[in-house]
């Protein structure tokens, strides 16, 4: 079974991790390095043991650019979100045992080094993928 | 044999014995995979047995004997699958006498790994396992991928290369110029992989530029006499020798104008001068030799301003004529700056934010700043480093210019420190 793992993060919680300092501090360069360093071998732990599928992480909110349509008009938006609006920030694809397995790997990275401030709330989605056009239809 | 050196030999041998059994049994596509794995059985047997007193014989042997194991068994399958079996089993014998130079097969192999039919992320990978002698998992991992999708792309690519039915010889003499410029982007696309990784924290991926180094010296043994070859394997013993340099120990971006020198590695310097020195005079100069003709000029300075910027700035108004790359056009200004004054450096900033390619580009945001402080407008480059920060994607170079923007907060002084981050 294939699984996704999302992370979330703010316009704010990007300029931190970018050295911009906004209602909360800057990353220092070894809070940004043990992350880094974190990651890679969480990365590394789950190519080695085959479950990895795919991971991403995705560049700071203020770079989206929406496409959509307003009263039969379509528009497109550069960077839609609020300041502090959480979005999706990374994610990664797992192709393993259980729900339950998928939930544990996702629980690790509870474990990522971080600032305080950001640590305090920080969340993780799980959610099961489709995996054939038999799944989405009746 | 010490583990390094038994992967080095096979690493070394996996082209010229996968050039010897196309060449006998043609395949390339089963003969890929039965090299590969004559390397497997290589490097779990030789450590207890003891390597052959002839290791590429002994290799070529267990790859012909499993391709027709693999061949074999393809035939029977498609029997079953009620095709005609198209193949002839390797009966032949190997070809005798005038068979050609190891490095023609090296170079053989680059040339259909990098068959302008492929995709660049095929040329890429295919490159890697097939003259590079890397495993699927190994090229997998140099990418961020799993193994199963790198393993779906080096089939297919290998597919691609059986349906166009390239004959395994060197491309006719008309087409090899071109070819061989693909052969010579795909390394330096390999090396810059290695160099900077487009997203996310890591700033090097060491094993890809090593790799390409390695790669690039085979070429240049295969053609010495080629001025681009030798020209991109000193642009890329020049570069890879500031890698220390580079980054903090926390991983932080060091701009050229404040690396430690002293780090720098001298020998990558030296044999990097002394390839582009012997290769400039030679004949035509290409855009790969002027790259590493510029980044010898700034190995070889004691600090930026002991640097020979008008010389730089000639260099690159030459590559300007070969390229219309806008990134060539930005380093230009900057030359210009650092030889004529910073007025004039941004008189030509001005005139490239007008082209769609650069106007949103980070980076000419960072020149900008970073001309704008040695104006002395220190208002002006504080603002200008942060737009560049808000424009980058890689965290790193983020942070780096956030930095910057932060050390203008701080104070207004110090702008000799300022840098030249852009020919980091």
């Amino acid at each position: 079974m294939k699984y996704m793992i999302l992370t979330y993060a703010s316009q704010h919680d990007y300029d931190g991790m970018a050295g911009r300092g906004t209602d909360q501090p800057a990353w220092s360069p070894e809070e940004f390095a043990a992350m880094g360093a974190f990651m890679e071998a969480f990365n590394t732990e789950l190519v080695e043991a085959g479950e990895l599928v795919e991971t991403r992480a995705l560049a700071a909110p203020v770079h989206t650019r929406r496409l959509g349509a307003q009263h039969g008009v379509a528009f497109v938006t550069d960077g839609p979100y609020a300041e502090t609006q959480e979005v999706l920030a990374g994610y990664w694809i797992v192709e393993c045992d259980s729900f339950d397995r998928a939930t544990e790997i996702a629980g690790r990275l509870a474990a990522c080094p971080a600032p305080e401030q950001v640590t305090a709330n920080a969340y993780a989605d799980v959610r099961p993928i489709m995996e054939s056009a038999a799944e989405i239809t009746y | 044999m010490s583990g390094t050196d038994l992967e080095s030999l096979l690493r070394e041998l996996a082209p010229q014995v996968l050039g010897a059994v196309v060449r006998r049994y043609g395949n390339f596509d089963i003969a890929e995979d039965a090299v590969q794995e004559a390397m497997l059985a290589a490097a779990t047997q030789w450590p207890s047995e003891g390597a052959p007193d002839n290791p590429k014989g002994w290799l070529i042997t267990v790859a012909a004997r499993r391709l027709t194991d693999l061949l074999r068994s393809e035939q029977s399958r498609r029997r079953r699958e009620d095709t005609v079996a198209r193949w002839e089993l390797p009966t032949r014998q190997p070809e005798p006498a005038n068979s050609p130079a190891d490095s023609d097969d090296t170079l053989i192999l680059l040339f259909m790994c990098c068959h302008p039919a492929l995709s660049p992320s095929s040329q890429l990978a295919l490159t890697l396992r097939a003259v590079g002698g890397l495993t699927t998992a190994e090229v997998a991992r140099a990418f961020l991928v799993a193994e199963g999708t790198m393993t779906r792309r080096i089939t297919r690519a290998k597919q691609q290369i059986k349906h166009s039915g390239i004959p395994f010889r060197l491309p006719a003499s008309e087409e090899r110029a071109e070819r061989l410029a693909t052969v010579l982007h795909v390394l330096y696309l390999i090396f810059t992989e290695g160099y900077a990784a487009t997203a996310g924290p890591r700033l090097h991926r060491i094993e890809l530029s090593t790799e390409a180094i390695r790669l690039t010296r085979m070429v240049h043994k295969a053609l010495p006499d080629d001025g681009e070859v030798a020209g991109l394997l000193a642009l890329m013993l020049l570069t890879d020798a500031r890698t220390a340099a580079r980054t903090t120990a926390a991983g932080e971006l060091v701009p050229l104008a404040e690396q430690d020198r002293s780090l720098w590695n001298s020998d990558d310097i030296a044999e990097g001068v002394a390839l582009i020195t012997s290769a400039l005079p030679r004949g035509t100069v290409g855009p790969y030799q002027l790259q590493a003709a510029i980044a010898a000029i700034h190995d070889e300075a004691q600090s930026t301003q002991q640097t020979d910027w008008p010389q730089i700035k000639a260099l690159y108004e030459l590559l300007l004529q070969t390229s219309d790359n806008p990134m060539v056009a930005l380093n230009h200004a900057v030359a210009v700056a650092m030889a004529d004054g910073p007025a004039a450096g941004l008189e030509r900033v001005q005139t490239l934010a007008k082209e769609k390619q650069l106007a949103e580009d980070h980076r000419l945001y960072a020149v900008r700043a970073h001309l704008l402080e040695m104006t002395g407008d220190t208002p002006g480059a504080r603002e200008a480093y942060l737009a560049a920060a808000r424009r980058a994607t890689n965290l790193p170079q983020q942070r780096y210019l956030n930095r910057q923007a932060a050390r203008l907060d701080d104070a207004d002084n110090d702008s000799d420190k300022s840098a030249l981050w852009l020919i980091n």
